[in-house]
């Protein structure tokens, strides 16, 4: 066993994890982050976390088992405006007990922690160095930091604490160009493996939502269409997670929405028409690793989300273009 | 009596004045709804309106469809009905901008919105080659929702307001 999960096969490293392997860790720092990535889909957890970005904070409770391959997973916010997340691999619930509506949705690329990316590990290695950093003691479990230094200033760097028997995240941080912590999360208690009881990723609402509405429009949206545009300059690394047309609130007609990623750090682009009305100033924000920069362009208005610096924000937003 | 309740809200009164305003407030229906528009009123212009506001929709409407007016506000000395003045014109234009920036967003938001539109464009901070110019505050939440797919339940609007084909009763 000891040898199979020291292997370079992904496969073999997944059915380790599965299997609750803690016969060795992995042997170098792409290993570790393998092995996180992995841990977060295939391990089963269930725990409090905190989330603080900028000026914000939540709190989270989250439950995860992992059954024949299959993820299940209930996330619940601990404070603010009930509502729930209930996901199936990447199909999601949402309930809102006070709309009495369930949403759904399907993942696209979206940061969850602690299944903060996706992305195979030599993928994320082709924009950040990823080193191992010393071993900590959190909340009764050790875990052995992965740190991913960007090889340019166009993307944050990131520190993860990989609990060292199961490689699960259980703290994250998020640096920014200047080396200040700027996105945090971290547990605030935890169980690992087989004390997660199954039941526990059952909705607590899902009883009661025979009388409620179910909105299937954001799955639709997420299936993704050509919305037509592109993005011409984009930092090494980044690549087209996918394109889509959203509903935002208070708009007549869906926004496209293109999503780019590295591997960790992803961003959105959104067009839409510029008016009613008509921005003409550029305008741009940072707070935590939220960074929005909007930029008229004749009669369209290119707003750039994302977690990356404000100048790739700029360079993205810059270039957005018709698909030739 | 209006001046005194604002003069009240502002900690202008004491003693024996307060507690006729106090009293007054308290009574009559037109008076206690003054009471309330104006910590509406002054909610908005610290930035912390509410996110549902028991206003009628088509008001919403009307108010968002208002050009914001971006023109230094005169100076008025310092007297008691100033007060009252200040809180009436800034239904017209703060309170406007407040709901502008805050509307759908949750609390927590508020504090991006209003960096966000500070750099540029910042309606209360006018900038003198903007003057006039209306432009919206910018809503950064809505699409922090769509790009982190973590929807918030005070932004989502009730499918019965979106296109009915797409609401699928249980």
């Amino acid at each position: 066993m000891k040898s199979a999960v020291r292997g370079r096969s992904l496969a073999v490293l997944a059915l380790g994890v599965a299997c609750g392997a803690q016969a060795g860790a992995p042997a170098d720092a792409l290993g570790w982050l393998q092995r996180a990535a992995e841990a977060a889909r295939n391990a089963s957890y269930a725990g409090t976390f905190v989330h603080s970005n900028g000026e914000r904070t939540s709190t989270i409770r989250i439950t995860h088992v992992s059954v024949n391959g299959d993820e299940h997973e209930r996330i619940e916010a601990l404070d603010g405006p009930p509502y729930e997340i209930v996901r199936r691999n990447e199909e999601m619930f949402c309930y809102f007990p006070d709309a009495k509506t369930v949403r759904l949705d399907r993942r696209v690329n979206a940061r969850f922690f602690p299944s903060l990316f996706r992305a195979p590990a030599d993928v994320i290695a082709h924009s950040y160095d990823v080193k191992l950093g010393n071993v900590e003691h959190v909340l009764g479990y050790d875990c052995r930091w992965i740190r991913l230094e960007p090889h340019d200033t166009s993307r944050f760097s990131e520190r993860l604490c990989s609990e060292v028997g199961s490689g699960l995240v259980v703290r994250a941080k998020t640096l920014s160009v200047q080396g200040q912590v700027i996105e945090q999360y971290t547990f605030t208690d935890l169980k690992l493996g087989p004390q997660v009881a199954r039941g526990d990723v059952k909705s607590i609402f899902e009883a009661r939502v025979k009388q409620w509405i179910t909105d299937a429009q954001p799955r639709e949206e997420a299936k993704g269409v050509d919305t037509g545009w592109t993005v011409t300059s984009l930092p090494q690394g980044f690549e087209k997670v996918t394109e889509l047309r959203r509903t935002l609130p208070g708009r007549p007609h869906p926004v496209s929405q293109l999503i780019y990623s590295d591997g960790l750090a992803s961003l959105s682009v959104f067009v839409e028409p510029n008016g009613a009305p008509t921005r003409t100033a550029e305008a741009s924000s940072e707070d935590g690793t939220t960074t929005f920069f909007v930029r008229p362009m004749g009669e369209q208005l290119v707003t750039v989300l994302g977690e990356v610096p404000l100048a790739t924000a700029e360079l993205v937003g810059r270039s957005v273009a018709h698909r030739p | 009596m209006t001046q005194e309740i604002s003069s009240l809200m502002d900690g202008e009164l004491e003693g024996r004045e307060a507690e006729v305003a106090l009293g007054a407030c308290c009574g009559d229906e037109g008076l206690r709804r003054n009471w309330h528009l104006y910590h509406v009123i002054g909610d908005a212009m610290r930035g912390q309106a509410p996110s549902t506001l028991a206003m009628p929709r088509k008001v919403l409407e009307k108010l968002n469809a208002q050009p914001t007016v971006l023109a230094p506000r005169r100076r008025v000395p310092a007297t008691v009905t100033r007060v009252a003045l200040a809180a009436a014109a800034s239904v017209a234009t703060v309170g406007v901008v407040g709901w502008l920036g805050s509307q759908g967003a949750s609390p927590v938001a508020d504090p991006v919105v209003a960096k966000t539109s500070a750099p540029t464009a910042s309606p209360l901070q006018p900038v003198a080659s903007t003057a006039t110019v209306p432009v919206p505050a910018l809503n950064v939440q809505e699409y922090l929702v769509a790009h982190r797919q973590v929807p918030t339940p005070d932004l989502y609007r009730p499918v019965t307001n979106r296109t009915p084909a797409t609401a699928v009763a249980r």
